[in-house]
């Protein structure tokens, strides 16, 4: 045999070897993943399955291989109602060609159902899905300390509260002079012991809000709500920081604005926007809030010729604790949880939120909500 | 004026809110928890009742549903004073017949008084809206 016909046949020895070795070293990473695996062809059918999965699901492999997926592993909802087609993370997967994570119920062999976090990832060969892999992991734990954490903070926040009450009305009345006749250092002591407690509040209304937010379970109370006559109160509620700034607050509608909403939850909205524009506001500056209609959406817009947020900074503007690096140097406390919140009541209200600012120019946030 | 009946387990509140009403004129009872509320509606007939959640012995809603508030006692007004805002125990509340939630540590005494009066002047048939 010629040298190079015996060097070709070493090399597809070579090849093949490295090939079968790849493929064996595939199985052993997906056999060995903590979390449970299920890998599909195109057509949707179970090639492989790891051994997670397999007892988080109660299934045999023979019992599952060659299966259709979406008829094979049911995903449920919470209230146990099987998931259509289009729902489940799979489909939406091969829909769009790209990763998909969500929350949803399997329902196991036994018929017993466990909440997981699913991952599906298509697997795109020439452009196209030549299958996906399904990757999940049981979250029973997560979601029961979950429940836990919000329980705890929203006991706490409430027995928190109980005190501070008692502070607040006491307060109060011996500046409303029930229990006499007082001087007038002593009512500024009790003016700062009462905006003392109402700052606590605020920060004890926006931890149980974010927590009943995040846990779902913040409840929507929707009724007729004139939207002037609130907004008025909120400015009403805030009129003393624009005084002491000598920031000019405008109220323009030009009709009557009545919806049916949560006015509780619109009320801190609101609260959190002017006190927003307020803070942010350098003196003798102006905040105008006007609340226009059209169709079945009201639009409550409050703009301010504040500080602005930097381009930079306004994609992150609604998330968690951020707070924008030019107006930390001007207003050192703040939490940077007021927009975070606006943007989940709003959501939860089933309007929208957004906004337009310029740095050092100012910001205008709109709302838009059903009527 | 009114027959007022507060039910508030904290004493100190209880205490406050019983001189404020009293200040505005109103002849007022006060229980300490929902049990005892009901023990004295047996010779109190209050036309308004201030009316806390969270209380040891019997609670804000077991107290509402022993009272029948929407079957025998419409015209009598329950103002909810809690803290828990936004929690379904309010949601509940509302369901059970209360006219109006008030958060506790955002009232001031003369907002006591007015939303009391408000109540008071509202028609039975408005409570829901």
């Amino acid at each position: 045999m010629p040298a190079s016909n015996e060097n070709t046949k070493k090399q597809a020895v070579v090849g093949s070897r490295s090939a079968a070795e790849e493929r064996a070293q595939s199985e052993a990473i997906f056999n060995s993943i903590g979390d449970g695996a299920i890998a599909t062809d195109e057509f949707g059918k179970i090639t492989r399955i790891n051994p997670t999965a397999l007892r988080i699901l109660g299934y045999k492999e023979k019992e599952i291989i060659g299966k259709w997926f979406p008829s094979a592993v049911i995903n449920v909802d919470e209230n146990g109602v099987p998931l259509s087609l289009i729902d489940r993370p799979i489909t939406r997967a091969f829909l769009t060609g790209a990763t998909v994570s969500d929350r949803a119920y399997f329902q196991r062999k036994n018929g017993t159902r466990l909440a997981v976090s699913i991952t599906v990832a298509p697997i795109i060969h020439n452009n196209r899905p030549i299958g996906a892999i399904e990757v999940f992991r049981d979250i029973t734990l997560e979601l029961k300390i979950d429940r836990m954490k919000s329980e705890f903070i929203s006991l706490a926040s409430h027995q928190l509260r109980t005190p501070l009450s008692a502070i607040k009305t006491y307060a109060h009345m011996l500046a409303d002079g029930y229990m006499g006749e007082i001087l007038p250092l002593q009512r500024r002591s009790l003016e700062t012991i009462i905006g003392a407690t109402d700052r606590m509040n605020e920060l004890i209304s926006t931890l149980l809000n974010i927590t009943r937010i995040e846990s779902g379970s913040i409840a929507i109370i929707p009724k007729t709500t004139n939207l002037v006559k609130l907004t008025e109160e909120v400015i009403k509620g805030l009129r003393h920081i624009a005084n002491d700034k000598h920031i000019d607050v405008k109220l323009k509608y030009s009709a009557p604005a009545i919806l049916k909403t949560d006015s509780l939850i619109l009320k801190e909205v609101l609260s959190n926007l002017l006190s927003n524009a307020l803070k942010y506001t350098p003196e003798q500056g102006s905040v105008t809030i006007k609340l226009t209609g059209r169709n079945q959406h009201l639009t409550i817009s409050v703009h301010d010729t504040g500080f602005g947020i930097p381009k930079h900074s306004q994609q992150q503007i609604f998330t968690k604790f951020f707070r924008a690096p030019n107006v930390i140097k001007h207003e050192t406390s703040g939490t940077g949880l007021g927009l975070y919140l606006v943007k989940g009541l709003v959501t939860r209200l089933g309007g929208k939120v957004w906004f337009e600012s310029e740095e050092n120019k100012g910001s205008t946030f709109y709302i838009s909500l059903p009527k | 004026m009114a027959n007022v009946l507060i039910v508030e387990d904290d004493q100190d509140l209880n205490a406050a809110y019983t001189i404020i009403l009293k200040k505005e004129g109103h002849d007022v009872e006060s229980a300490f928890n929902g049990q005892e509320a009901l023990k004295l509606l047996k010779k109190f007939n209050p036309e308004l009742i201030l009316l806390d959640l969270l209380m040891p012995i019997m609670g804000g809603l077991e107290f509402l549903q022993n009272y029948s508030l929407k079957e025998q006692h419409q015209d009598v007004k329950v103002l909810i004073f809690t803290n828990m805002e936004n929690s379904p125990e309010v949601t509940e509340a509302y369901k059970l017949g209360a006219h109006r939630c008030i958060i506790k540590s955002w009232t001031a005494p003369q907002n006591l008084a007015r939303v009391v009066d408000d109540a008071l002047s509202t028609k039975a048939t408005d409570s829901a809206a």
